[in-house]
């Protein structure tokens, strides 16, 4: 069962004279272990949109379910939210706990588990993010670097073994090796869990890399929503909203302007680099 | 959101009141009180509230914004009236129902009581709406340098007040995006006895604080960066300056405790005192 | 002029995070220095004005060294530094009032101040938002009022400590056009500290630090040629480099240097009609 929101409109502040609507009709589905990828630029309402799937922000009208149950309701919520995994920019947020074994614990604790399975899954989130078990049990969150830190961060919501994964920039502040590892941890939730993703980047290579389904928002609205292939195609239509499209899909979108006779969905190196050869073998037989 | 509290409540206008010194609005603020304090006669008091009205009215912010200060004492001034009205006895019994007596002492103790709050709170309002922290900051720095002498750290103080003035809004939201981040990972802040929201509290706290510590740190180097060092030599981008309208101000001010003293013709310094004392607690005569 | 003599330098805790650099900065120079999180690129920054001080070696800024506590304010004057996180270097509530901290505690007249506040402010795009609330900015206008409260003091040098990391990428190019705005009309020196490739491309020297000691001082033509390395220490090469490469080793077509978007796709079209 999806996540389906229906018609989402909020408003902050709402009768007063700051009233700003942050959201209008708002609809769209996230399926069974799909990978979504939410851009747009800064405000256009992404960080509010996504604080809305798990009921940290309930809308102003409209709904979203999640699995069916209602998060408009206060009983369905707590049920809905449970599937709902939610990883913030900055760990910052969250680490708390004398240990990164017992912070990682916080999530799955609150749920209830027994003590055997909350151990197995705070061995099984720490494999997965890379943090080796018997190294980093023991030591406090506040003493490790920042990748570890986002690592424990992670792993904390991993243990909850959420169906639905909502990560809000989680490659922010990283340098080029720790948001590869990002980028890798999060493709192994999705293929040990078999959890959907849903991200919201400004890097829209990542995007393309990874997303079965982009979402592209603009003053609150979906502005546009498809394969990444369709999405990237447009490289002018992304720049004008002050959006950089992935690197291939703006140096084809220059060739073409100059002339170059590319077909259109190029949005990775390797498709740019297969249509150039193309175009290489055949005019070299002309 | 919480990002738009705007701490202060400054109401962005331009008046005469706004214009005024900072340093001359907190001196007519403690005239203003010494005022509220020392007046014993109703009738002397309705001076008083018009003149608050004429503030009200030269501060060109909404009568009804000024109001707004009493709201959270919604519960408190009628419990007070009410708490007067039935413990004073004193004067004319006006009411008797078993234990419950009315008197017409009780009455004036009641009505003073809730007046003078609503005055003090009015007033110290309209202070707040009419000068932004920044500058009511910079006024008291000044107010208060002379007490360097006794080592007083008025800078310091200052600058205290400036950077919580300035981490407040950011506070608040981070405290917002850390009760959210523990909210999905399933925290319970409210279910439970008090105890047990204590506790729960503490996923939120422990973030904040460090956090709050990690700020502190950077904010420190980014200070020391920009070359402070302290007060000392140290100039201003704004330099206060006192007036003619300031000078018209505190006059004015001046006249109306000199009109109230002289009408409740308690022209001996002790009687002053005396009705400042006693109006401080609360007790009438 | 910035120089660096043999300067190591190690936190309380542990073992060097700073080891035996030697560098000397000229007067205009705009060099990015790269590192991945932890190599020791932030501790280096610090050291540039004395916000710590060399375990062993000097750090001098022309001519008056970190560590003598009667020049220390006329280094920090000198080398204006812009850090990583936008809100935790505005000191007061008012945009203003901010900008012109540096100056009050120089002990600059009032009437100066004021022109120079109006000027920095200016010079960042931001005078209109002169009487704004810090906190109602976004991130990339914090970091050009931080920009300007360090341009309000008149520094020679401006070092910017991971200065975009936390910024979209719209305020991240708005902050990288601005200080190279400044670096070509006021002459001033820019460092930038950083994690992103792509802010060293227009630079003309590009220091490559790896576990606090340089590994790298050269053209970024140079250091992107050398792409391997640069991915074996946590780095990356421009995207730019990266698609040339590729391109390259496919044999479909020889970019030969090109580091931007521009010339890749003007070298590209040239390979391809040559065919």
């Amino acid at each position: 069962m999806p996540i389906v929101v229906e018609k989402l409109t909020y408003t902050y502040q709402a009768g007063s004279v700051n009233a700003f609507t942050a959201l209008k009709d708002v609809s769209f589905t996230v399926n069974d272990g799909e990978f979504v990828g939410i851009i747009g630029h800064t405000g256009c309402g992404k960080s509010t949109l996504i604080q809305q799937l798990n009921g940290l922000m309930l809308p102003s009208s409209g709904r979203v379910t999640v699995d069916g149950f209602d998060m408009n309701d206060k009983k369905q919520r707590a049920k809905g939210r449970a599937l709902v995994g939610m990883v913030f920019q900055y760990p910052d947020y969250q680490l708390f706990d004398e240990t990164v074994y017992k912070d990682i614990s916080f999530g799955p604790r609150n749920m209830k588990l027994p003590e055997e399975e909350i151990a197995r899954r705070i061995s099984e989130a720490m494999r997965l993010v890379g943090l080796d078990e018997k190294e980093f049990s023991d030591k406090s969150p506040f003493e490790l670097s920042g990748g570890e830190k986002r690592r424990t961060a992670l792993a904390g919501i991993v243990a909850m073994y959420p169906k639905y994964l909502v990560l809000d920039e989680p490659m922010a502040g990283l340098d080029p090796s720790g948001r590869k590892a990002v980028i890798e941890m999060i493709e192994g939730f999705r293929k040990t869990l078999g959890c959907a993703v849903v991200m919201v980047s400004h890097s829209m290579d990542d995007i393309a890399r990874s997303a079965d389904k982009v979402i592209v928002l603009r003053d609150g609205t979906i502005y546009k929503s498809g394969t990444p292939a369709e999405i990237f195609s447009e490289a002018e239509e992304l720049n004008e909203m002050g959006l950089e499209p992935p690197f291939a899909a703006r140096v084809a979108s220059r060739l073409r302007k100059q002339g170059v006779p590319l077909p259109g969905g190029i949005y990775t190196n390797e498709a740019l680099a297969d249509a150039l050869s193309g175009i290489k073998g055949g005019s070299a037989d002309a | 959101m919480l990002k738009d509290i705007t701490l202060g409540q400054y109401f962005p206008v331009d008046s005469v009141a706004h214009r005024l010194d900072p340093r001359t609005k907190l001196i007519l603020l403690i005239m203003y009180i010494t005022a509220v304090f020392i007046v014993r006669d109703i009738w002397l008091f309705g001076v008083v509230i018009a003149f608050m009205l004429l503030m009200t009215a030269m501060s060109r912010v909404p009568f009804s914004y000024v109001m707004k200060a009493i709201k959270p004492m919604r519960i408190l001034l009628p419990l007070m009236f009410i708490l007067n009205l039935f413990m004073i006895r004193t004067g004319t019994v006006l009411f008797s129902w078993r234990f419950i007596t009315i008197t017409t002492g009780g009455i004036k103790q009641a009505l003073f009581i809730v007046l003078r709050l609503v005055a003090l709170v009015t007033g110290a309002s309209l202070l707040t709406l009419t000068t932004t922290p920044v500058s009511l900051t910079e006024g008291l720095e000044k107010l208060l340098t002379p007490l360097k002498i006794i080592k007083f750290p008025a800078h310091e103080l200052a600058m205290m007040m400036t950077i919580a003035l300035r981490f407040i809004p950011t506070l608040l939201e981070e405290a917002d995006k850390i009760m959210k981040a523990q909210l999905a990972r399933g925290a319970d802040l409210e279910s439970g006895n008090i105890f047990k929201k204590t506790k729960a509290m503490v996923p939120i706290l422990i973030p904040l604080f460090v956090n709050s510590f990690r700020r502190a740190e950077e904010l420190a180097l980014a200070m020391e960066s920009r070359c402070y060092h302290g007060g000392e030599g140290r100039t201003k981008l704004k330099v206060l300056k006192f007036r003619m309208r300031d000078l018209w101000a505190i006059l004015i001010m001046s006249a109306l405790i000199a009109l109230i003293i002289v009408l409740q013709s308690t022209l001996s310094i002790d009687g002053v005192i005396a009705s400042f004392v006693l109006g401080l607690l609360g007790i009438d005569r | 002029m910035l120089s660096l003599k043999n300067v190591s330098f190690s936190y309380e805790s542990g073992s060097d995070a700073v080891k035996n650099v030697s560098l000397e900065i000229g007067d205009g120079e705009f060099i990015a220095i790269v590192g991945h999180n932890g190599s020791g690129k932030s501790t280096l920054a610090k050291l540039l004005n004395g916000l710590l001080l060399p375990t062993s070696g000097t750090v001098t800024v022309n001519g008056m060294d970190t560590s003598d506590d009667d020049r220390i304010l006329d280094i920090r004057r000198h080398v204006g530094m812009v850090f990583q996180n936008p809100d935790n270097q505005i000191v007061t509530t008012v945009v203003r009032e901010d900008v012109a901290f540096g100056p009050e505690n120089l002990g600059i007249p009032t009437d100066e101040i004021v022109t120079r506040v109006d000027s920095a402010l200016k010079a960042v795009g931001m005078e209109k938002y002169a009487e704004s609330a810090p906190h109602m900015l976004s991130g990339g206008q914090k970091q050009r009022i931080a920009i300007a409260g360090m341009l309000a003091m008149e520094p020679e040098i401006l070092v910017l400590d991971e200065a975009t990391a936390m910024l979209d990428p719209i305020g991240r190019k708005e902050i990288i056009g601005i200080v190279r705005k400044l670096n070509e009309e006021k002459g001033i020196t820019v460092i930038m500290i950083t994690q992103y490739m792509e802010e060293a491309i227009g630079c003309e020297r590009v220091i490559v630090i790896n576990d606090g000691s340089i590994v790298m001082d050269d053209t970024p033509l140079a250091v992107f040629k050398r792409g391997d390395e640069l991915r074996s220490i946590g780095l990356d090469v421009p995207a730019a480099v990266e698609l040339r490469e590729m391109l390259k080793t496919r044999g479909i077509a020889d970019c030969g240097d090109a580091m931007t978007i521009e010339e890749l796709t003007d070298k590209l079209c040239l390979s391809l009609l040559k065919n």
